[in-house]
Order: C-alpha cells, then sequence, then structure tokens
C-alpha cells in the first residue's frame, strides 16, 4: 500500500465517523432528510468562500458553508411553520433553490478555478492526498486530513458532554424543556454539528455521499441494536468497514471511490435488513410462522379441552371440527405430540397433564391479559412476545 | 381554608397561529389537591400544563410556582407527557428512562452517577416495575410504559406533579396502581395535577376539580362544584352523570 492510499482510506474513515455520530441523531429523530437538504445547499456557501479564499480548506469557507446549513433548516423551519406546506415539502422547496444559485456562480465565476459540479456531487477523494498542509515548508499530510480530523475532534467533545441532553431531547422533547435543557439550542446545536461536518466531508466524497453516510450506517445500526450507545458505536463501525471496503472496491473496479462507498453502504444496511436477528426481515417472517403454528397449537389443544365426546377426538375427524386443511391438522397433531400435550389411544386424541395446564394457563392470560401469568410460558413460545 | 398556594396562574392566554386555545386563564391551585383538569377535546388542558412548564410560549399573563417564576422552581416540579408523545421505539430500556427524571437536578454536562442509578431503580420498585428494568420499551405493554413514565417522575422528588392523561391506554390493574400512587403522593403532602378523561371517575379519585374549556369554567373541591351545571358549561350538552352519594 503506498502512502497516498493510507491516506486516503485515513480520511474516508474519519469523514466515515464524523458523519455516524450526527447521523444518528438525526435517524432517531427522524430528520434523515434534514442532513439532504444541508449537504446540497452549503454549495453557495462553498462557492461564496472558494472566492474569497482559493482554498476548499479555509476555516473561512467551513464557517460560511456552515452557516449557510443552518439558514437552511430555519427557512424550512420558517416555510413549514406557516402550515402552508409539509414538513418535507418544505425541504423539497428550499434546497434545490440553494443549490443552484452555487451551480450558476459556479459556472459563471469558476472556469478557470478547480470547482466544477462533478467534484461537488461526488467529490474527489482520489485528489485530497495532492492537497499538503505545509508548515514552515515542512510537510504534514493532506490538508482535508487535517480539516476532517480537526472536526471529528470536535464533534467527539461535544458529543461526550452532551450525551445526556442529546439523548433526552431527542427521545422526549417536553420533558427536556420541562427539565430546563432547552431543545431549541439542542437542536441548532446538532444543525450546526451536521453542517460543519458535512463541508469538512464535503471535499472528499462529495454530497451524495455524505448523505449516505450519515444516513446509512446509523439506520443500519438501528435495526441491530437496542441501545443507544451501542447504536453509535455500530455505526460507526459500518461507516469505517464501508469506507475501506468502499475504497478497495474502487480500486479493483478502477471506479470511483465516492460510488464505491456508496454502494458498499447499501449492500451493508440491505445484508442487515435481511438477517438482523430481531428486527431483520427473514426474523420477522420466521417469527410469523412459528406464530400462526402457535395459534394452531392452542386452537387444537382448546377445542380438546372443550370436548369430552370421542367423535370430536378422533384423529382422522379432526380436520372436519376445525375445519383445517388435512396437512396442516396432521403438523399440528405432531406438535402437540412432540411437546407431550396429548396423548393417543386408539386413535382418539386426549390432553396430557401437561397439555391441560398449558391450556388452562393460556386461557386465564387471554382472558385476563396480566402479565404475571404469561412470563414463564414466554420463554417457550413467540406468541405471547411483544 | 389558610393553604398555601402552589400554583397561581394570571390572566394566561396561549395562543396557536393567532387563535386562541386557552383564554385569559386564572387559577388559584392549592399546595396538597389531587387536582383533575377536565374538557372537551380542544379544551387547552394539555396546553394548560405545557405553558405552566414553559414548553410553550403564552402571549399574555403569567405562571408563578410558590410564588417565583417556573424557571426557578424547576426543582420543586415533575411532569408526566402524554405517553403518545415520545417514540417508544428508540433505542433505550426501562430503568434509562427513569434515569432521564434525574437528569433536572444534575444540570448540563454532568453524568448521572450510582446515586442517580440507586433513585431510579428505587422508583422502578414503587410503581412495580423492577422486574423489567433492562426491557427495551418498545417491549413494555402501554400500561408498563405509563407505569416507566410515573416512575420517571417519581425520581425527580418534586413537590408538584403535572401529569397529562396518565390514565390513557391502560389496563384497570396499572389504573389502580397509578391511582394508589397519585394518592400516597398527596397524603405526603404533594400537590398532583391530571388532565383526565373519564368523568366517571373524577369524584372517586379527586378532591379538586378545574372545568376548562378554552375559558376557566370552575375550580374548587369536587364536592362543591363536580354537579350537572359545571358538566353542561363545559362540555356544552346537557350533561348528566350519576354521582354516587
Amino acid at each position: 500500500m503506498s502512502s497516498a492510499q493510507i491516506e486516503i482510506q485515513l480520511i474516508a474513515s474519519l469523514v466515515a465517523i464524523s458523519c455516524a455520530i450526527p447521523g444518528t441523531f438525526l435517524v432517531l429523530r427522524k430528520m434523515a432528510m434534514i442532513s439532504d437538504a444541508i449537504s446540497h445547499s452549503i454549495l453557495p456557501g462553498i462557492v461564496i468562500g472558494f472566492f474569497i479564499t482559493q482554498d476548499l480548506n479555509s476555516p473561512l469557507l467551513i464557517l460560511l458553508a456552515a452557516i449557510t446549513g443552518i439558514i437552511t433548516v430555519i427557512l424550512v423551519e420558517y416555510i413549514q411553520k406557516t402550515g402552508l406546506v409539509k414538513e418535507d415539502t418544505a425541504i423539497g422547496l428550499v434546497f434545490p433553490i440553494l443549490f443552484s444559485i452555487g451551480v450558476i456562480l459556479i459556472a459563471k465565476n469558476a472556469n478557470d478555478v478547480h470547482l466544477d459540479v462533478d467534484a461537488v456531487l461526488l467529490g474527489e477523494l482520489a485528489f485530497a492526498p495532492f492537497d499538503r498542509l505545509l508548515i514552515s515548508g515542512i510537510d504534514i499530510g493532506p490538508k482535508s486530513l487535517w480539516v476532517i480530523g480537526f472536526i471529528l475532534l470536535i464533534t467527539i467533545g461535544l458529543l461526550f458532554a452532551f450525551f445526556k441532553e442529546l439523548k433526552v431531547s431527542t427521545f422526549d422533547p417536553g420533558l427536556a424543556a420541562s427539565l430546563g435543557f432547552s431543545p431549541a439550542i439542542i437542536h441548532y446545536g446538532l444543525m450546526t454539528v451536521s453542517s460543519v461536518t458535512t463541508v469538512g466531508a464535503f471535499d472528499a466524497v462529495g454530497a451524495i455521499l455524505v448523505v449516505a453516510l450519515m444516513i446509512a450506517p446509523a439506520a443500519t445500526a438501528y435495526l441491530l441494536t437496542t441501545d443507544l450507545k451501542r447504536m453509535l458505536i455500530y455505526a460507526i463501525g459500518f461507516g469505517v468497514l464501508s469506507a475501506i471496503t468502499g475504497y478497495w472496491l474502487a480500486h479493483y473496479l478502477d471506479a470511483s471511490i465516492a460510488g464505491s462507498i456508496t454502494t458498499v453502504l447499501g449492500l451493508v444496511f440491505l445484508m442487515v435488513y435481511l438477517f438482523a436477528p430481531n428486527k431483520g426481515v427473514i426474523a420477522v417472517l420466521y417469527r410469523e410462522k412459528q406464530q400462526r403454528t402457535e395459534v394452531s397449537l392452542l386452537t387444537f389443544l382448546l377445542h380438546l379441552k372443550n370436548h369430552n365426546e370421542e367423535s370430536e377426538r378422533h384423529v382422522n375427524h379432526l380436520n372436519e371440527h376445525i375445519n383445517w386443511q388435512k396437512v396442516r391438522s396432521k403438523s399440528v397433531l405432531d406438535l402437540a405430540l412432540k411437546n407431550n400435550m396429548i396423548q393417543l389411544d386408539d386413535n382418539i386424541v386426549s390432553l396430557t397433564e401437561k397439555g391441560d395446564e398449558f391450556t388452562s394457563q393460556a386461557i386465564d392470560y387471554i382472558i385476563t391479559n396480566e402479565d404475571a401469568q404469561i412470563e414463564d410460558m414466554k420463554d417457550d413460545f413467540f406468541l405471547f412476545r411483544g | 381554608m389558610s393553604k398555601k398556594i402552589a400554583v397561581q396562574i394570571d390572566d394566561l392566554t396561549v395562543a396557536y397561529n393567532y387563535k386562541p386555545v386557552l383564554w385569559d386563564i386564572d387559577l388559584e391551585i392549592p399546595e396538597g389537591v389531587l387536582m383533575a383538569i377536565v374538557g372537551p377535546n380542544g379544551a387547552g388542558k394539555s396546553t394548560l400544563i405545557k405553558s405552566v412548564l414553559g414548553i410553550l410560549k403564552p402571549i399574555a399573563g403569567s405562571v408563578s410556582i410558590y410564588g417565583k417564576p417556573y424557571e426557578k422552581q424547576r426543582s420543586l416540579v415533575a411532569y408526566v407527557p402524554q405517553k403518545g408523545s415520545v417514540d417508544w421505539d428508540f433505542p433505550t430500556t426501562a430503568l434509562d428512562v427513569v434515569m432521564m427524571g434525574t437528569y433536572g437536578s444534575l444540570g448540563w454536562i454532568k453524568r448521572p452517577t450510582q446515586k442517580e442509578k440507586k433513585a431510579a431503580l428505587e422508583a422502578l420498585e414503587k410503581v412495580g416495575m423492577l422486574p423489567f428494568k433492562n426491557r427495551q420499551i418498545s417491549q413494555l405493554s402501554g400500561g408498563q410504559q405509563q407505569r416507566i413514565f410515573l416512575a420517571r417522575a417519581l425520581v425527580q422528588n418534586a413537590s408538584i406533579y403535572f401529569m397529562d392523561e396518565p390514565f390513557q391506554g391502560v389496563d384497570a390493574s396499572t389504573e389502580i396502581a397509578i391511582i394508589n400512587i397519585l394518592k400516597a403522593l398527596r397524603k405526603a403532602g404533594k400537590t398532583v395535577i391530571v388532565v383526565h378523561h373519564d368523568l366517571q371517575t373524577v369524584p372517586e379519585y379527586f378532591d379538586w376539580v378545574t372545568f376548562l374549556n378554552v375559558k376557566k369554567i370552575a375550580t374548587g373541591p369536587v364536592k362543591d362544584i363536580f354537579n350537572d351545571d359545571n358538566l353542561t358549561k363545559t362540555y356544552g350538552i346537557n350533561y348528566k352523570v350519576s354521582i354516587q352519594e
């Protein structure tokens, strides 16, 4: 690996971490689309900053662009507050206009400088190592590495300092307000961090990938955990994993780094979406199938409990009585036998002691709906969960 | 009765987009009452609580808690929002939600310690939810979620409790558990203010009542003012409830 390759992967990883932290809170606050708005509408801020400083990594440019990001949020909220349009419409109105102002500014004035729409949309991560930071003539690494490193340091500092405030105001803004943690301050704090991170990452990965790095890792982590701290750690992990894998994918395909990282992010999400242990599509389908079987079993046991007459309990006529297909009757019968819930004498089915007790408990639960009675049964059957 | 006034509301007017939802409310809530706020949908019951707690900004009027503005008395007040106002899929546990009640006394930046955790566990115990402390909140029933909210208010160890429909969507056993806790709070000298929907249970649960419908209709002891006349004035139809003597 050349030093340029290491530097690119390092920058991509730091960008991924910086994005995952605010991204987690944006996802939980159902504000994913606002990051899309910010990432596009900071363009005029970047362009104007670039005209002034002629340097994509200058602090003034980052400041100007971040201010544009905050203005976007304020504009969206102002339009929404009038009650004339909904939030998603307000977002859809604001950011294309600001973005296109940026596009026009570039086209009019920047023909002879290194700033074009392609770079803005997809970033130029491959070129990042060429722009070095020199201090008294000594090369101390790529500029964008220092910029994103600095932003990440501040983001982590803020996260540690205000984790509790972020958590309470995201979960329950009403309580946060009544406790004296102004949700407005935290909201605009988060928006500022998101804007600054977006600007810092913009040069490296462009407007589209910034959104992917903010939202996809957090959305993936959300499917895997029920703990906020873990969600943050997983999101960071998925972000870094995708950044590095994406870089090598681009290397072998000889394709855009930003595009490859985004593709990997999408694939990682898809994998987790399908295979996550609890919330994944397959787990949910499996659980539903289990539940159907268990409801059938319970119906069957209830039928046996309610009917003493042998004619209702003959093994070959069960399906007629509870109106099931033969196959289903057979599988339920086997399940009950396997669990020692029933016994067979001369093709007449009857409940065992265990089956009888289980059925009584289940009826009690269904009638009283009291949780205490069901706690023990929950371990054996999905039916009573959730 | 020369009781202290816990909450004093003067000329309070609150508007959403210039449409008043509360109009010129004057209300004194004496210390130590268990009070229901009743009124039809859109009467401004939740708005009244939120304005007292500084969550909404009134366009006129003032509120004081034991004679001082709310901002100076936060530590004396606990709040139970409507259960539906939060996302129960949020990645957190029952214990963690109750811990949030301690954040107010901690202030900015400081983190909860073992002391706060112990207080939260005690509050969970009081509402009978200790066995569920590590359960993810979406895995709790509606009644259990409401108990968690109640525990979160208890952990604040306040003097005044504001609760927004704590009985909404809970089963009978939780309703009894909650009302017993509210009565225990009153017994301990606390003031409890509850937005309440079920008129039938007002005389049984509460000793004080406020009728509200954009304007204040009446406020006072349940035995004096909970009658067909005030109900009709509040709900606008000829309302009759049978009150068991």
